[in-house]
């Protein structure tokens, strides 16, 4: 019974409102989540099932080809594209994908007894893993070429069993676009070491945010709670000065260990891209160049300005984040109240971290683009791939957004500390709590 | 006698409270000023106004020629402020942050050093003052505190409810530390309490201040006398009563 008793006790002090409203934002903030990655996956898997495809050829083979996928239940879109400039054809077409089917394919395949060649060309448009799905041929590819099998074998007479002992009828020689640049690579690899590159800078920007703001929280709040803070605002030193020494403070030490971690992922992921950059090059002997070559030739690999430019981002990034986090500890009051004052950031972390790690944003209905480009984080997390893929606009519009709300906070964090409403916040909040438990 | 402190129908409402209620009073040099009521009567809030933490509703206080409203800054550099159940950074040696608060109120070094030494002698922590704070006892917090807000010489020491919270030991002591300061020094202090027979132990002056109003002013013998009250206690007693009549 007394264990009951102590239960209950131990109970009531963990859960409380604040508790229950945090449970609720966040269960209302993955459903949010979850809703807008149901409609950009279920999109893109519907657009899996249609194949673009260019029939340069047009042969009886072909077109016995092309109705067979039809009958098989894929939606086959026909496009005309002339010449190679691949870029340039799925921009004509308003297409992610396409497969071009080369004039003489027939004949190759037909009488010269060798495998037909086709050309399979994907559009990347960012870095996010759910984001290219629907421009994979891959299973656009893996139909033609049962099909294809079917086809020559009924016509030569070839039986199922004789069938699967078959060399491969097809090959395929992929070409990966990006913006107006095409490299003859598979859009996979190019996918794989992207992820890699991009892997780092959000997980560093993460740990990032959530250590200065916690810093910051908790020395602004241990300050109210030990009333240091009002021995020092009675002293004669500016209060800018104040705040800008701790701003300072918790920004340099967060960057001391950003760069700790920087560095120790960056050898994780060196390690890991090499290996499995090695292994592609041995598997894709077909390949005309190597991945470096082709990010280089499709303009994804990263300059010093774009260097600059990210560094920049991260720099705004961390006076928001310090800018919320004068606030937050301003109005926390006790112990408690300044470890659920981090919350609100993990928040405005968290959601565009995992969104940005999955679909691209600029591709998400308008909706959920403004909702998620309203979060200053959201901003920083897409940097590297906005750059990447040539969104020089959403890139400095979101650089200007940042800048905008930077400011805001920085004057409302100014205020509360210049006037006395850094002393009045929590006081009014304990009042209130105060005043309705006495009125129980 | 010249004042150093001025308070001018000092007036704070928060937002459901008139915590202050046109207060008034003087300070002169080298006095020990006490505001003296019950928890809640406004004390902490007419002393935050006056070290210009808060600002006032209205009404003024002027400081060593100053105005806590026009200029707050030149307020901070004639005063020091020591918050009630005030702490002191925990991880920091009692001796860091003597050097750490000298060296806001001076960018001098010797100047910061001769604080330092003073706040040093005042404390009479000896060799604890090497310890980190977080193992201080109350009564050596604030002693160390204490120090801390006479060791720059301010024109005047605000110190909110200095003794509560303390043994008796301690209380009499720090009573004593204040006490020699006023004489020896010339240091005029703003205290507050709601032990009102303790302070009649330090005070030169009180203010009765209960519900936002500064009832009456004076000396304690002059006080007790007019109530023809035994202590300050009776003194409230009475003082609280007659407002209560007319
Ligand atoms: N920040 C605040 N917001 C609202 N009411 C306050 C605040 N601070 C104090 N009060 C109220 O003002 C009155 C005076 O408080 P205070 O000056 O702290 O009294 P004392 O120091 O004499 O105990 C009390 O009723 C208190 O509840
Ligand atoms: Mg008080």
């Amino acid at each position: 019974m007394k264990f009951i008793n102590l239960l209950k006790k131990e109970l009531s002090e963990l859960i409380n409102k604040q508790m229950i409203l945090g449970l609720a934002v966040t269960m209302i903030i993955l459903m949010f989540v979850g809703n807008m990655m149901e409609s950009t996956i279920g999109e893109a898997v519907s657009e899996s099932y249609s194949i673009n495809i260019c029939d340069r050829d047009d042969t009886e083979l072909t077109h016995t080809l092309l109705n067979e996928l039809e009958a098989s239940g894929a939606s086959v879109k026909l496009c005309q594209a002339e010449g190679d400039d691949y870029s340039a054809i799925l921009e004509e077409n308003d297409i992610p994908s396409l497969v071009i089917i080369p004039e003489g394919f027939s004949d190759t395949l037909l009488t010269g007894g060798t495998s037909g060649q086709l050309i399979s060309i994907s559009a990347m448009d960012s870095a996010a893993t759910m984001s290219n799905i629907s421009n994979d041929n891959s299973g656009a590819l893996a139909l033609i070429e049962d099909r294809l099998t079917n086809i020559l074998a009924i016509e030569a007479g070839i039986s199922e069993n004789q069938l699967a002992l078959m060399d491969n009828p097809l090959v395929i020689s992929e070409q990966t676009v990006v913006a107006d640049n095409s490299a003859a690579i598979s859009i996979d690899d190019v996918m794989n070491d992207v992820m890699m590159q991009n892997m780092i800078l959000p997980i560093v920007v993460f740990v990032l945010i959530m250590m200065t703001s916690q810093m910051l929280i908790s020395t602004i709040s241990n300050e109210k709670i030990d009333k240091t803070l009002e021995t020092l605002l009675s002293a004669p030193v500016s209060r800018t000065a104040v705040i800008a020494a701790k701003m300072l403070a918790a920004a340099a030490v967060a960057l001391i260990n950003a760069a700790v971690y920087m560095f120790g992922f960056s050898f994780f992921v060196s390690g890991a891209t090499d290996s499995v950059t090695e292994e592609m090059n041995a598997t894709a002997a077909g390949q005309f160049i190597s991945v470096d070559a082709a990010l280089e030739q499709l303009g994804l690999t990263l300059g010093a300005v774009d260097y600059i430019f990210i560094g920049l981002q991260l720099f705004l990034t961390i006076m928001i984040c310090l800018s919320v986090s004068l606030i937050l500890g301003a109005m926390a009051n006790d112990i408690k109240s300044s470890q659920n004052m981090t919350m609100p950031i993990l928040m405005l972390a968290m959601v565009p971290y995992l969104i940005s790690m999955l679909a691209d944003i600029n591709s998400l209905p308008m909706i959920f683009r403004v909702i998620v480009y309203a979060i200053p984080f959201t901003h920083t997390f897409s940097a590297m791939s906005n750059l990447m893929f040539g969104n020089t606009a959403v890139f400095f519009g979101g650089l200007a957004y940042q800048a905008v709300v930077f400011l805001l906070c920085m004057f409302f964090a100014l205020k509360l500390f210049k006037s006395d409403k850094i002393f009045t916040i929590s006081l009014n909040f304990g009042q209130k709590a105060r005043f309705k438990r006495n009125t129980k | 006698m010249e004042k150093i402190l001025e308070v001018r129908e000092l007036s704070k409402q928060y937002s459901k409270v008139l915590a202050a209620d046109k207060v008034s009073f003087d300070i002169g040099k080298g006095e020990i000023f006490a505001l003296i009521g019950p928890n809640g009567a406004g004390k902490t809030t007419t002393i935050r106004m006056i070290s210009t933490l808060l600002t006032p509703t209205s009404g003024d206080a002027v400081v060593a020629g100053h105005s806590v409203v026009n200029a707050p800054d030149k307020v901070r550099q004639c005063i020091t402020y020591l918050p009630d159940e005030a702490g002191a950074y925990k991880t920091m040696t009692g001796m860091a942050y003597l050097k750490f608060m000298a060296g806001l109120f001076t960018s001098d070094k010797t100047t910061a050093d001769s604080y330092v030494k003073r706040a040093c002698e005042i404390c009479g922590l000896g060799d604890r003052l090497r310890d980190k704070i977080g193992s201080y006892s109350r009564g050596m917090i604030r002693k160390l505190l204490l120090a801390r807000a006479v060791m720059p010489r301010p024109k005047l020491a605000i110190l909110d409810e200095p003794t509560s919270g303390l043994d008796v030991l301690n209380a009499i002591e720090i009573r004593k530390m204040i006490k020699s300061l006023a004489r020896e020094e010339g240091t005029s202090f703003l205290l507050s309490s709601h032990n009102m027979l303790e302070i009649e132990f330090v005070s030169d002056r009180v203010g009765i201040i209960s519900n936002g109003h500064l009832m009456v002013t004076g000396e304690t013998a002059e006080l007790k006398q007019r109530y023809s009250a035994a202590n300050l206690e009776e003194v409230f007693e009475r003082v609280v009563l007659e407002n209560e009549v007319h």
